[in-house]
């Protein structure tokens, strides 16, 4: 009787082999813990779990479907993201290995590992999902190992105080956000987004409730990319964090918050039969651009603003990246498929700059104890190498050529100013000059100030420095050669519609 | 073309050069870079060998894929007045990098790394025929220029190289948007390009007529902004004085001799060529402004105490006639422009080396612990004197040729149409007579009473080794100035055809038929 | 009025005013007492939606299962017992804003239920409802079966961290 269900069951399970590979390594990492109790071997098997689970992705590039009942889809939408989550795990992991933080005071490393695949399988899943009770699910898995992780140096009190504010204000979110679906739910009898397109599309509907229902699941979503007002917990976790984490939390899983940010609007709230690559034709006349816009304007503004005051360079790395939310949410706003593609190219770079920046930092703080502004001053002759890599990746982080951070800023400004929205444009890119001010207060600080201040140079070992050597080239060659990533782009603007 | 390539890339093969150096070895860094300098000053005396000054167009062209999703390549070539301005460039680099032997004391081995790398940028500047190469020279050239005046700057250099960074950056930002925007209109609304994006500068400069006017006003205003900061233009040049002050008297010398010229470069090049009509439609407005900046640079200059401050004002005042004779839109007025901005780059320079070579003797720049140096330094005096009366305008040396021809070119202007804009900005020529000579009097002559003054040595062979040839050029244009305007003659009337075209319907001038067999052939 | 309605309003009552009796109660023993007339009234409602593993489920795991937890660790750490809640700022502005919002959003709510066309299922025939849930579960839901699953275990290894000393 559920022989054609079960079948479909077997051949779904072939669509989430990188999934399923994340899905043992998880469990092998938990049962090698007991029986070797040795961090190298959690450690090695993590990486090589992630490598096999990119072989899979590699394999499967260009499937455009549906799994598990329309439970998720395999596009190459979410494909994009996750060849991200997967190179963030991998630095994250590698990155972990430098840390000094984690590997002092005898912190147990093993449930460390367990967590961030735990916490990539949460984000795989988050950026197919295409069932608000898959959405639900994969964003709470996703939370439960970054509350944790965002924990984890508990005998340090901030990292406590962090993990305790972010499970409160996440279960806040989670909460608002499942009450969103469940009106959504009951205005449409479905979990489906497919489903509830339809629906919506063929009854007409009292529109404050879709309104306050959308913006209530959005407001789930929007919390997980730290966009005001939803952002108040990020700059407390990410300054208590142990800093591999913050580096985690602030690039792949703001991404997978963008992708299903983008797949829900996309899916609920637009035409799928009359939409085109050029403009998505909304449903309904709620103004869900308008509301995305003034989302956006609000977090880089404050994101920038607030970061002016910075002392501390986590901190202020933390306010910089709200400011790189507002950025990113403009290319949403465009609706048009360049806009999509553009928050493609600039989260590619993001992840390469701001990694980047972390690890510098995390070195730093590791030699000077500190990662305090002050504390900079004149380390740019102490450790040339790395401060001119930091500067490298501070420049890109603020769009100026020739870096990669640029061409990510040309091509989101493009496709914002290709479809009309000057007055948009125009106060992205005085964000940007703000945005300036700080990140040059840095470079200012390692390298004019106390230009002889006489203490010997930092050493460094050669891995850790190849680690953000690996990150740092990437960030020039695609600021002069960027044509590969704009074409991979653009073949991953594809959302899978329904049958 | 090589010689192009050559010219543009041997600097910062240069820099890489030094990189493998050990920071010890001080005389071989300093020698190299100065070395690598000369060569590439020689091979762009090649390109003014070959260069046909009867084509108005574009010559050595070179151009590369790049970026081809973007239609962004790299695409080189000159044309006169490009070629000017190079060799501006590549005259004055050897220049400051012999000025700094002595005056940067520490980090040597960074600071030639940081003055090849701006050598590049500046001489990429002038050469790009690509919105977006050009956009790229233009913001590289901040990095060096923030860590030359960050690094080796004087006591307040903190807060100067902060302020021109922001200032600057704000402006080339707005032009960011300007080229994103004209990118996207050129290739998708006009051209219909496939990837509908377009930079490429010899296609977009063709567009002007296609371009409605209200856009072609904000893209002007965009493109107006950056260029006018770098200029700088009254009233957004405020970081300028604080910028030369503080900078090392190479980094000035580099400061006014080619970055501001980067600044009216970049008016003519794009906001004449792509937005003439918009470009007229401002042009009262600009003017207005470029006689109020040459009145109140001039105005200023005269209250200093501070040398080095007078000579950042009177900077000010000067390229305040180069905008003017920019926006008169005649041939003489582009022609005194471009003049005039070599003319700004030699005298200003020498002025700045004059004030460096004062001040590594004294270590202060006011002109009250002077007075009665000529006695000491007759030498020095002479030279200093030349500098000064080139940059006063004096006839017979070259800052008379520019300004005379700005002035008259803005007398001609049927496109400003008053004659109060010559009026006025003439008045600024008998106030720089006044600040400068004024200064000269007060620093130069009398009697020596400071006593720290009386023992001073007079120019050493490296300092004579750096003015003699700025003396040169400084006599030869004056007296023969028509070497240097012939280059920029074909090009400069082919604008203004251009513009004649739009405004009445007929050119201007008739320009020679150029055959494409011989478009790189000297005849 | 029917029967019905009767039994729903009663069950609805009790769970506002014990809800209301857990926010504003300041001592931790009458709060989790409070609560478990919540979970209870829940449970009830549910029951008359013809809900009744769900019913069940809310009654054994958060009336048997986390309610207990609360009160035993209430119990065990004495020190609790009597310990009255302080929350940090409650002057009148803060009284009056939350007023505020919360009239805001109860208004906009309530707008939307009265205004909202509802899909209303039709009601089915009483009969129990554990099979076809274990067979969503097992089919349609499976994959989130799974994750639910592997949520459940993360969550497990959290606590284990957490509650470790070193």
């Amino acid at each position: 009787m559920y022989n054609a269900v079960v079948n479909e069951l077997i051949g779904s399970l072939g669509l989430i082999k990188p999934e399923l590979a994340l899905l043992v390594t998880f469990v092998v990492v938990i049962i090698a813990d007991l029986i070797f109790k040795n961090n190298k071997v959690n450690l090695g098997l993590s990486i090589l779990g992630t490598i096999v689970s990119g072989i899979f992705l590699i394999g499967m590039s260009g499937t455009n479907t549906s799994a598990f009942a329309n439970l998720i889809a395999v596009d190459p939408f979410s494909e994009f993201f996750k060849y991200l989550i997967l190179i963030s795990t991998l630095i994250v992991l590698v990155m972990s290995e430098f840390s000094e933080e984690l590997h002092n005071r005898d912190v147990w490393m093993g449930e460390y590992y367990m967590l961030v695949l735990g916490m990539a399988l949460g984000m795989f899943l988050l950026a197919g999902a295409t069932n608000l009770i898959m959405i639900y699910l994969a964003l709470e898995t996703m939370s439960m190992s970054s509350y944790i992780l965002s924990g984890y140096t508990k005998e340090i009190k901030r990292s406590s105080e962090a993990s305790l504010k972010y499970v409160i204000f996440g279960s806040l979110s989670s909460g608002i956000m499942i009450y969103g679906m469940s009106i959504l739910f009951g205005m449409t009898g479905s979990l489906d987004l497919y489903a509830i397109q339809s629906y919506l599309a063929a009854n007409g509907f009292f529109q404050p409730a879709i309104f306050i229902s959308g913006l209530m699941v959005i407001a789930g979503f929007a919390y997980k990319i730290s966009a005001v007002p939803f952002h108040f917990w990020t700059p407390d976790v990410y300054e208590g964090s142990p800093i591999t984490i913050t580096a985690y939390l602030s690039v792949a899983s703001k991404a997978a918050g963008f992708a299903v940010l983008v797949r829900f609007i996309k899916l609920t709230f637009f035409d799928a039969a009359g939409s085109s690559d050029e403009s998505w034709i909304m449903m309904n006349s709620i103004p869900w651009d308008m509301v995305l816009a003034v989302l956006a304007v609000a977090t880089m503004t404050l994101g920038n603003i607030v970061a002016l005051w910075q002392s501390n360079v986590k901190r202020m790395l933390a306010y910089s990246s709200i400011a790189h939310a507002g950025y990113l949410l403009m290319g949403i706003v465009v609706m048009t498929n360049t806009g999509l593609m553009s928050i493609l190219v600039y989260f590619f770079f993001y992840l390469l700059m701001n990694f980047g920046a972390f690890i510098v930092v995390m070195l730093f703080a590791h030699k000077i104890g500190s990662e305090e502004m002050d504390d900079y001053e004149g380390i740019g002759y102490q450790a040339p190498v790395l401060a001119s890599l930091l500067t490298l990746f501070l420049v890109s982080l603020t769009g100026l050529p020739p870096t990669a951070g640029f061409i990510g800023k040309l091509v989101l400004f493009g496709a914002v100013l290709d479809s009309g929205w000057y007055w948009l444009a125009v106060i992205g890119v005085l964000n940007s000059v703000v945005s300036l001010y700080y990140y040059a207060k840095v470079v200012r600080n390692m390298w004019l100030r106390k230009v002889d201040n006489g203490k010997g140079t930092l050493k460094f070992s050669i891995q850790s420095q190849a680690l953000v050597m690996v990150l740092g080239i990437p960030t020039l060659v695609f600021g002069l050669f960027f044509g590969p990533i704009m074409r991979w782009a653009e073949h991953s603007v594809r959302i899978f519609l329904g049958n | 073309m090589t010689a192009l390539l050559v010219t543009l890339f041997l600097p910062l093969l240069g820099a890489l050069l030094l990189l493998f150096f050990k920071s010890e070895n001080k005389g071989l860094i300093k020698n190299t870079a100065l070395g690598i300098s000369l060569l590439t000053f020689v091979v762009s005396v090649f390109l003014m060998l070959g260069f046909n000054s009867n084509n108005p167009g574009f010559q050595f062209i070179y151009e590369a894929v790049w970026i081809s999703a973007f239609d962004a390549g790299f695409r080189i070539g000159l044309d006169g007045m490009s070629l000017l301005l190079v060799m501006l460039t590549t005259f004055i680099t050897p220049i400051a990098i012999l000025s700094s032997f002595d005056s940067i004391k520490k980090r040597e081995k960074e600071y030639y790394v940081m003055v090849l790398i701006l050598q590049f940028a500046m001489t990429g500047v002038f050469v790009s025929l690509d919105l977006f190469l050009f956009y790229i020279f233009w913001e590289l050239i901040l990095i060096p220029m923030y860590f030359i005046i960050g690094i080796w700057g004087g006591k307040d250099r903190l807060y100067a190289t902060v302020k021109f960074f922001l200032f600057t950056v704000v402006g080339s930002l707005f032009m960011l948007i300007a080229v994103v925007w004209l990118g996207y209109y050129a290739g998708s609304e006009i051209l219909n390009l496939s990837n509908g994006f377009t930079t490429n500068y010899l296609v977009i400069k063709e567009l002007h007529d296609r371009i409605p006017v209200d856009l072609q006003e904000w893209m002007f205003l965009a493109f107006a902004l950056s260029f006018l900061i770098k200029v700088p233009l009254f009233p957004l040049h405020t970081w300028l004085p604080d910028a030369h002050t503080e900078a090392p008297t190479p980094g000035s010398v580099i400061l006014a001799g080619v970055l501001l010229k980067m600044g009216t470069y970049g008016l003519i090049r794009f906001n004449i060529e792509i937005f003439p009509v918009a470009s007229m439609n401002y042009s009262g407005i600009i003017s207005t402004l470029a006689v109020v900046g040459i009145i109140y640079g001039a105005l200023v200059a005269m209250v200093q105490t501070d040398i080095k401050r007078l000579v950042a004002y009177s900077s000010v005042s000067h390229l305040g006639f180069v905008v003017l004779g920019i926006f008169a839109m005649t041939a003489e007025g582009f022609q005194g422009a471009i003049i005039q901005m070599v003319n700004h780059g030699l005298s200003t320079g020498m002025l700045f080396l004059c004030v460096g070579m004062l001040y590594e003797r004294r270590h202060t720049r006011l002109i009250s612990e002077y007075g009665g140096i000529a006695k000491v330094m007759p030498n020095f005096a002479v030279m200093f004197a030349i500098a000064m009366f080139a940059s006063v305008g004096l006839p017979g040396l070259n800052g008379f040729i520019g300004e005379f021809l700005t002035l008259k070119g803005a007398f001609d202007s049927k496109i400003l149409g008053s004659y109060w804009y010559t009026i006025f900005g003439a008045t600024g020529v008998i106030f720089a007579a006044v600040y400068l000579l004024w200064m000269y009097q007060r620093v130069m002559f009398g009697t020596v009473d400071n006593p720290a003054n009386k023992n001073l040595p007079d120019l050493t062979s490296k300092e004579w080794a750096m003015l003699v040839p700025i003396v040169i050029f400084i006599v030869w244009i004056g007296i023969y100035p028509n070497t240097f305007l012939k280059i920029s003659d074909a090009s400069t009337k082919q604008l203004v055809n251009k513009i004649e075209m739009i405004k009445f319907n007929k050119p201007a001038y008739e320009l020679p038929e150029i055959k494409p067999a011989d478009k790189n052939i000297k005849k | 009025m029917n029967w019905y309605n009767i039994v729903f309003y009663l069950f609805a009552l009790i769970v506002l005013v014990s809800a209301a009796g857990v926010v504003f109660s300041r001592k931790m023993m009458y709060a989790a007492f409070s609560l478990l007339f919540t979970f209870f009234g829940v449970a009830g409602l549910y029951v008359l939606l013809n809900a009744d593993f769900i019913a069940v489920t809310q009654i054994m795991v958060y009336i048997g299962g986390i309610l207990i937890l609360i009160i035993f660790g209430v119990m065990l750490t004495s020190k609790f017992t009597d310990l009255e809640i302080k929350s940090g700022t409650t002057g009148t502005v803060q009284y009056v804003l939350a007023g505020i919002s919360t009239i805001i959003v109860a208004a906009a709510l309530i707008i939307m239920y009265l205004n909202v066309d509802w899909v209303q299922n039709p009601v089915p025939e009483l009969e129990s409802t554990v099979k076809p849930i274990g067979i969503l579960l097992m089919t349609k839901y499976f994959l989130a079966f799974q994750v639910a699953a592997i949520l459940l275990l993360l969550a497990f290894i959290g606590a284990a961290k957490i509650a470790r000393r070193k």
